[in-house]
């Protein structure tokens, strides 16, 4: 078992581009951080790191006490899961488990013994003598962790090893793979674009975008207060709504467009940092749970068209639009990622019994504590 | 049948027959001899016989056989180990390697047989196996290499890099990983290198002139050189040299295809 440390760790490539900007980041033993983050923030490439198949460009990596940038990712005593699996075809499902045991010529008893062990674990006993074509994405993925568990690694790094299973399956091996990984108490770094799979697996999330780490936490906190508009917008689905807003100058009437909501006593108190924005612009952020449609006459509320509605079964997602300016965190969404959009889009979730049609102009409740508030210039939170 | 099929059914014929005639013809004339070949009926194994006398087929088989056992295992290593590298290494300026590597491909051997035949008699290689392997092996190298370039370029990093996680080195991912994947392609570089090297007679010819290393196929071109020549002696002879060839062909056909296909689609 084994500590990770990263301390200012840069990764750049030949051609200047820098895909890891100082990166600091400790993960203690036993202990689940997930990576997650868009498309090229450079969270793979950490991996990589860690896993000594890509150069650490600068900066510090340790195994506990031991500095590892140099040492051979065979050397590191690792374990890796790959987004496709990387299951030799040329092996059988025993063979593939049991490869690295062999590499370190252990005996074939007790070689035979672990596989069995891993294979009885995952469900595979019925398919040790399968070649990897013939299995399921389901079984090569958990082939694929047989061969990371049977090695008892210090530390077990994850690259999207769910992502190309179906959507039922991958819940299935996301509550399959918390499992093992919590009984073996291996340091686990698990990359993702998934926020859901992040949030749910994760001891702490790391979220990262263009390859600065943008915030790391306890996968609540990270909900309840990002630190900035890009964690705010990435974690949570449907993503938090988030608005031009304007504080006027008693700090607590809050202009959204042609429309306004008072903020309460207690929420400017204990958000101090609004006094600086009295009289200002700012962004706010709601999310969609703290949006009750209908919305009654005892709380503040704002009035929306319906533009759409998804049954979820179990609620509703109503989409909306007010006439306020919706802001759009840069790399969140990929087709919108730069600055303001003119419409005011956003969704609510409601009861799955609601009335409500699309065309409907609602009245849409919001529940100020759950109101997030950022700079609009840097984009980070505003607390303090 | 539709007429479409019909069609298709009869070029394929047509073209079975112009391939199928040499051996048709080839089996046919061996089995006659020399006066019942020129009478055109009649049916005798003297052919036999007589190409077993007055050539040694087994010491010349035997030659055959390890000059291109030779030249193949040379060319297999060389173009796995070269292939793996220009497909996986990433080290500075691979893609020019493999252009003068894929430019070796346009030599003709023609156009070099002399100078390595004048460089080969002082090197004293001349009526000696390795100077003939030697010859096979610059000259199919580099077609053996593009094709593993090709097949590694194929295997997906993430093989590479959990055999390093595994444990292994370069060395161990390309002994125990890459090259085990590597079938399809191991056997159509064999098939595609045994053929042209058992059926070659310049080579041979120029190399290997002396009865005691002469191939099969220059010991047939020795015996339709000689004063008398026997038609159905040299065609059981001819018919004998095929077999090799057709053998490592269904040996290995059913990789052919795949191999023969790489980098075609993802």
């Amino acid at each position: 078992m084994a500590t990770v440390n990263l301390e200012n760790i840069k990764k750049s490539y030949a051609n200047g581009f820098e895909a890891v900007h100082g990166l600091d980041l400790s993960v203690g033993e036993g202990e689940f951080m997930v990576l997650v983050g868009p498309s090229g923030c450079g969270k793979t490439t950490v991996l990589r790191m860690v896993a000594g198949l890509e150069e650490v460009t600068s900066g510090t990596l340790r195994f506990g006490n031991r500095v590892m940038n140099n040492v051979p990712p065979r050397d590191r005593d690792i374990a890796m899961i790959f987004q496709n699996y990387a299951l030799y075809p040329h092996m059988s499902v025993s063979d593939n488990i049991g490869f690295a045991l062999k590499l370190r010529k252990m005996p074939k008893d007790v070689i035979s013994k672990q596989v069995g062990e891993a294979a009885g674990i995952l469900g595979l006993i019925n398919w040790l003598d399968q070649k990897p074509g013939q299995l399921s994405g389901g079984q090569r993925q958990r082939v694929a962790m047989g061969r990371a568990i049977v090695r008892e690694p210090s530390v077990f790094l994850m690259d999207e090893p769910l992502s190309n299973l179906d959507a039922k399956l991958r819940v299935q091996m996301r509550v399959e793979v918390s499992r093992i990984q919590r009984r073996l108490g291996v340091a686990t770094f698990y990359v993702t674009h998934d926020q859901t799979e992040a949030m749910t697996m994760g001891d702490r999330v790391a979220v990262l975008n263009n390859g600065s780490l943008q915030q790391c936490d306890v996968p609540q906190v990270l909900y309840d207060r990002p630190n900035n508009i890009f964690v705010a917008a990435f974690i949570g689905s449907p993503s938090m709504n988030l608005y031009e807003a304007f504080l006027g100058s008693n700090k607590t009437t809050l202009s959204l467009g042609s429309q306004s909501i008072e903020l309460t006593d207690d929420l400017v108190k204990l958000r101090k940092g609004l006094n600086r924005y009295a009289g200002k612009k700012l962004i706010i952020g709601v999310r969609p749970e703290h949006l009750m449609i209908p919305g009654s006459n005892d709380q503040p509320y704002l009035y929306g068209d319906v533009d759409l509605i998804e049954a979820l079964g179990s609620e509703l997602l109503v989409h909306f639009s007010i006439d306020a300016r919706r802001v759009h965190a840069s790399g969140v969404q990929e087709d919108l990622d730069t600055g303001f959009s003119i419409s005011g889009e956003g969704v609510a979730r409601a009861h799955a019994r609601t009335n409500v049609s699309i065309g409907n102009r609602v009245q849409i409740g919001i529940y100020v504590e759950g109101i997030q508030f950022f700079d609009p210039t840097s984009g980070n939170a505003i607390w303090d | 049948m539709p007429p479409g099929r019909v069609f298709i059914f009869l070029i394929l014929f047509v073209v079975s027959v112009v391939i199928m005639y040499p051996f048709y013809f080839m089996a046919v004339t061996s089995m006659r001899s020399q006066s019942q070949y020129e009478l055109g009926k009649g049916f005798s194994f003297a052919s036999w016989i007589q190409l077993f006398q007055s050539v040694p087929v087994a010491k010349e088989m035997l030659n055959s056989l390890i000059v291109c056992a030779c030249a193949i295992v040379i060319i297999l290593v060389l173009a796995t180990s070269a292939g793996f590298a220009l497909a996986k290494a990433h080290f500075r300026g691979h893609g020019f390697v493999l252009l003068g590597i894929v430019g070796g491909m346009m030599i003709p051997v023609q156009s070099i047989i002399i100078p390595e035949y004048v460089n080969f008699v002082g090197l004293h290689l001349i009526n000696n196996y390795f100077g003939a392997i030697l010859v096979y092996v610059a000259v199919g190298t580099p077609f053996a290499t593009f094709l593993m370039t090709t097949y590694f370029r194929g295997v997906p990093e993430e093989l590479i890099d959990a055999g390093r996680c595994d444990g292994l080195g370069y060395g161990g991912v390309f002994t125990r990983i890459a090259l085990p994947i590597a079938k399809p392609a191991l056997a159509t570089v064999v098939v595609l290198q045994f053929i042209p090297i058992w059926n070659d007679l310049l080579v041979g010819l120029l190399f290997l002139q002396e009865p005691n290393v002469r191939t099969f196929t220059v010991g047939l071109g020795v015996l339709a050189s000689s004063r008398v020549v026997s038609i159905p002696g040299l065609m059981a002879g001819s018919l004998l040299s095929t077999i090799p060839a057709a053998v490592i062909y269904i040996i290995f056909q059913r990789y052919l295809v795949s191999g023969l296909t790489l980098g075609a689609s993802k």
